[in-house]
């Protein structure tokens, strides 16, 4: 038999290719702060002399400004429409939530607890419409939100299209929860003379608190950081999201990196934050997704 | 069902249901025939209207056109500009007062028109008016008229775009038509002199009232009387099933035949009038201004009207398929009534009605701004819709299988040319290629990237093992289109830090977005950086739940390292890795946002995918319908991997649940 440490492979090797991968995932993200704390537009950390050595071009990759300053913060919010832009975000990411919200817990209860027809094709038709390609029903929903219904540049359109298009994702995720609940305390609920409706919101809904959180969790996310219907629908300068706003502000003729890292750093810490906190239910309910898929 | 079930109640069940059936079916086609008579009532008066604006017109560019000759030399287009230079704007002679008296002189031959306003372009001045009482013309127009002043630009725009325009380009409106409140109807056309456009006649008139016959009484025939006649019938076939349905089937196909035939026939007659009513406008129009009425019934484009023939045969073609499709759904209407389905649906919706009050509004909404768009979608797949002619129906713009024949059999994404081999990046199988290409090396990249990375944390006595992890899954926790144009700035030509480095080498800066080869390095860099963490923490979830005694039984039984990562690592990941991989498939071949806000699809479309692509015809080329179609077969390409991938994994019965 082999000597137990044999087996093992040195860790040096290993640290410094873990390193490696943490110095390319991490450097981005320090660039970001470089450019956002510079105070200026410009796309590059130093100044180049005219005949550059390799010692300048390392400062000019080296993540740290040439002089810190927090003037693009300050005039993001002071000179430009972020604080708007901001804004609609937070109203249109939490009008989702609540709306997207109502609509799953409502449905994935039925899914979970009535056996009903059509129930299988309802649970059926959510999974395959996952698979409709978003370019496809972008052009239809265009027609149905501006050309139809006038509400495109709105909250309320884009709201709409947000939480339908949330809800199959969070149907299925809060019905696994329900599942998971015992229908004794349905039964004997109703054996003590309890509604529908109060065995729904007095006993289901409490029991499935944290799935109602990390769905309602998952659905802001969802409707903060989406790009390309926010982009399509809203249209007028004081309607843009965050996500369209920063694009803006490096798209085209503009090169504003200044108010772009900035403005990122402010719009993603949030969202990191919570993605760091949650994202061990959000795997599982990937992974089960899929595998039922 | 069995036909023997409660048999007394067949025969009124069947009325019932040919009640529904032509109630729904003729009163549907009563409220489209009505549509349309709406729409040829509102034609007519647009073209009675455009006739006038003519005249008005001629009248008006007769005026003009005196003053102009008497002011220049000769009607050289030249020398009226070089006059036009010479002389400041205010004391170029205003040929207005003659306008003005001839406005005057139509307006008090015309009572239904409301208002007429005569728009000089050049020193945006309102030459006459009939209705700004308060600041009468001549004047400039003020501020709170900038729309008066932008219509007549853009009539101007129009017409010269027109002119100049290529053969089979969509063509701009050259007559303005605008519908205001109060049954009021503003129509304004452009006042040319030498073929270039120098201002704008627009007249608003309140139309009189159109009166037609609606055939009350066979509409009435056809609402009511197929269940009159089927209670009748019904006595003679009995409780037949089969009898009782082809009677009901052909009363109510019966029916909507008679009620197309009178609506064909109500059509007709407001055509005919529509017609009389112009013949007599154009010669009244005639007589009043003493002109030649040749070109003024045109339509907004100025062409002369189609011949009556042409829209009769249109409305014909029409009314057949309204008629169709009606007669379609009030038979479907009438077997599921008839049958039983409506009483089965009603008796579910009762027994089960606190589970349906749950799933309705999700799956109203669901409807309304999901499978609606998607059929939509799969609808305009068929059409040639555009930006152009998205008012017109699906039905009219129907080209059936051509877009898809003009996307999947062209295949000429490489030509010989004598300077070398020449690619068409936007053809259909080049981006497809590309797709898959861009899918395979993606996802091979984050699982082989991943797993290392897990394996690497998951060594027994690893420091540090939650550092790594915090920091590795930072990607994954940054927004997508953050790190797009994160990536985007680093990869910029001159000021980007990836050139810096480059350059450190001694290489010259590379233009990443220039070639396909180096626009895809940048793309596949990026989307690698955010896609890796997501495969690390899946795999790193199924290594821990490895047992530890499998390794310690394995190495009991002399099994080397390699032995034991194939036959206890690689069997326990499968399990968590395929669904992964699965996922992330789909993902990449639809990561719209890297691509499109990365590459851009640069150099040229060379690094579009499928769904960037389907975009760009959308929102950039406004090709709704070609766009559709290339979303259709993005469709199909991804039912047919999510229906091979099913069978793989076997995964359908856990829908069951």
């Amino acid at each position: 038999m082999r000597d137990k440490r044999s087996g093992e492979l040195p860790h040096w090797p290993l640290h410094v290719f873990a390193l490696l991968m943490v110095g390319i995932t991490v450097y981005p993200i320090l660039w970001v702060l470089t450019i956002a704390f510079s105070g200026g537009q410009s796309l590059s950390i130093a100044d180049l002399p005219p005949d550059p050595s390799a010692a300048d071009r390392l400062r000019a990759i080296a993540p740290w400004p040439e002089q810190l300053s927090i003037e693009n913060f300050r005039s993001l919010f002071a000179d430009q429409p972020f604080a708007r832009w901001l804004g609609n975000s937070v109203i249109v990411a939490t009008l989702t939530t609540v709306l997207g919200i109502v609509l799953a817990c409502t449905a994935a209860y039925a899914f979970s607890r009535f056996r009903f027809p059509g129930r299988r094709a309802m649970l059926m038709s959510f999974l395959v419409s996952q698979m409709f390609p978003g370019t496809l029903t972008l052009v239809a929903i265009y027609i149905i939100v501006v050309q139809w219904l006038h509400l495109g540049s709105t909250y309320v359109g884009l709201v709409l299209v947000y939480a339908t298009i949330a809800i199959p994702f969070c149907v299925w995720m809060m019905k696994g929860y329900f599942d998971t609940i015992p229908r004794e305390l349905e039964e004997s609920a109703l054996i003590d003379g309890a509604s529908q409706a109060t065995i729904f919101f007095r006993i289901i809904l409490p029991l499935a608190k944290p799935a109602v959180a990390v769905t309602a969790l998952f659905s802001f996310m969802t409707g903060w950081n989406e790009f390309i219907l926010a982009a399509t629908l809203m249209d007028r300068e004081a309607m843009y999201t965050g996500p369209v706003g920063l694009r803006f502000f490096v798209s085209g003729y503009s090169e504003q990196w200044g108010y772009f890292a900035a403005g990122s750093i402010v719009a993603a810490i949030p969202v990191m934050a919570l993605f760091m906190v949650l994202q061990k239910y959000l795997v599982s309910g990937l992974t089960a997704g899929a595998v039922k898929g | 069902m069995s036909p023997t079930d409660r048999p007394a109640s067949l025969s009124r069940r069947f009325t019932v249901a040919v009640a529904v059936a032509s109630l729904v079916g003729v009163g549907l086609g009563a409220l489209l025939l009505d549509a349309a008579r709406g729409g040829q009532q509102r034609a007519r008066a647009e073209r009675l209207a455009v006739v006038s604006l003519n005249a008005l017109t001629a009248v008006v560019d007769r005026v003009w056109g005196s003053e102009d000759t008497k002011e220049g030399e000769g009607d050289f287009g030249l020398g009226d500009e070089l006059a036009a230079l010479e002389q400041p704007a205010e004391t170029t002679k205003d040929p207005g007062a003659a306008i003005r008296g001839a406005v005057d002189s139509f307006a008090a031959a015309h009572s239904e028109a409301v208002a007429i306003r005569v728009v000089a372009l050049d020193g945006a001045r309102l030459v006459a008016s009939t209705a700004d009482r308060a600041a009468p013309a001549p004047r400039r127009l003020s501020v709170d008229e900038k729309a008066i002043f932008d219509l007549a630009q853009s009539l101007r725009a129009a017409v010269a775009g027109n002119r100049e325009g290529a053969e089979g380009a969509a063509r701009a409106e050259e007559i303005a038509v605008e519908r205001r409140g109060g049954g009021l109807l503003s129509v304004a056309g452009p006042v040319e002199r030498h073929g270039v456009v120098v201002g704008m006649v627009q007249m608003e008139t309140r139309p009189a009232a159109a009166k037609g016959v609606f055939a009350w009484l066979v509409t009435l025939l056809a609402l009511i009387g197929p269940t009159l006649v089927f209670l009748l019938l019904s006595r003679v076939a009995g409780e037949r099933r089969r009898a009782l349905a082809l009677v009901g089937a052909a009363l109510v196909i019966a029916a909507l035949a008679l009620f197309g035939r009178t609506a064909l026939g109500t059509l007709s007659a407001e055509r005919f009038a529509t017609e009389e009513a112009v013949a007599a406008r154009v010669a009244e129009e005639g007589a009043k201004t003493g002109l030649s009425p040749a070109a003024w019934d045109v339509d907004r484009f100025r062409q002369p009207q189609p011949a009556p023939e042409a829209a009769e045969e249109r409305d014909l073609r029409r009314m057949t398929r309204s008629v169709l499709t009606l007669s379609v759904f009030a038979l479907l209407l009438l077997a599921y009534v008839g049958f039983g389905g409506a009483r089965r649906s009603w008796r579910a919706m009762v027994d089960y009605h606190v589970a349906y009050a749950y799933v309705t509004p999700a799956i109203l909404g669901m409807l309304v701004l999901v499978f609606f768009p998607f059929l939509y979608g799969f609808a305009l797949s068929f059409t040639n819709a555009n930006l152009y002619n998205s008012d017109q129906s699906v039905f009219d713009l129907w080209v059936g299988l051509d877009n898809f024949i003009d996307i999947l059999s062209d295949f000429k994404f490489a030509q010989r040319t004598p300077e070398g081999v020449v690619y068409d990046y936007t053809n259909f199988y080049w981006t497809l290629g590309f797709t898959v290409v861009w899918t395979i090396t993606n996802v091979s990249i984050g699982v082989s990237l991943g797993l290392i990375l897990a394996l690497i944390l998951n060594q027994r006595g690893f420091r540090g093992k939650a550092f790594y992890r915090v920091l590795l899954i930072l990607p994954w926790a940054t927004p997508t289109y953050i790190t797009a144009l994160v990536w985007r700035g680093m990869f910029h030509q001159q000021f980007g830090v990836v050139n810096q480095i480059v350059q450190i080498f001694g290489h010259a800066p590379i233009a990443w977005y220039d070639s396909p080869l180096t626009s895809f390095a940048a793309v596949l860099t990026t989307n690698g950086w955010l896609s890796f963490p997501f495969m690390m923490v899946i795999s790193l979830g199924a290594l821990q739940s490895i047992p530890g005694d499998l390794y310690e039984a394995a190495r009991v039984d002399g099994a080397g390292r390699w032995q034991q990562f194939r036959s206890i690592t690689l069997p326990s990941l499968r399990p968590a890795l395929v669904p992964a991989v699965i996922i992330s498939v789909i993902w990449t071949f639809n990561q719209f946002t890297v691509i499109y806000l990365v590459s851009a699809g640069q150099p040229a479309g060379a690094t579009e995918i499928l769904v960037t692509e389907s975009y760009k015809l959308a929102f950039e080329q406004y090709r709704y319908g070609y766009a559709a179609a290339y979303s259709v077969i993005i469709f199909l390409f991804l039912l047919a991997y999510g229906t091979w991938q099913n069978k793989v994994t076997k995964g359908t019965e856990a829908i069951a649940g």
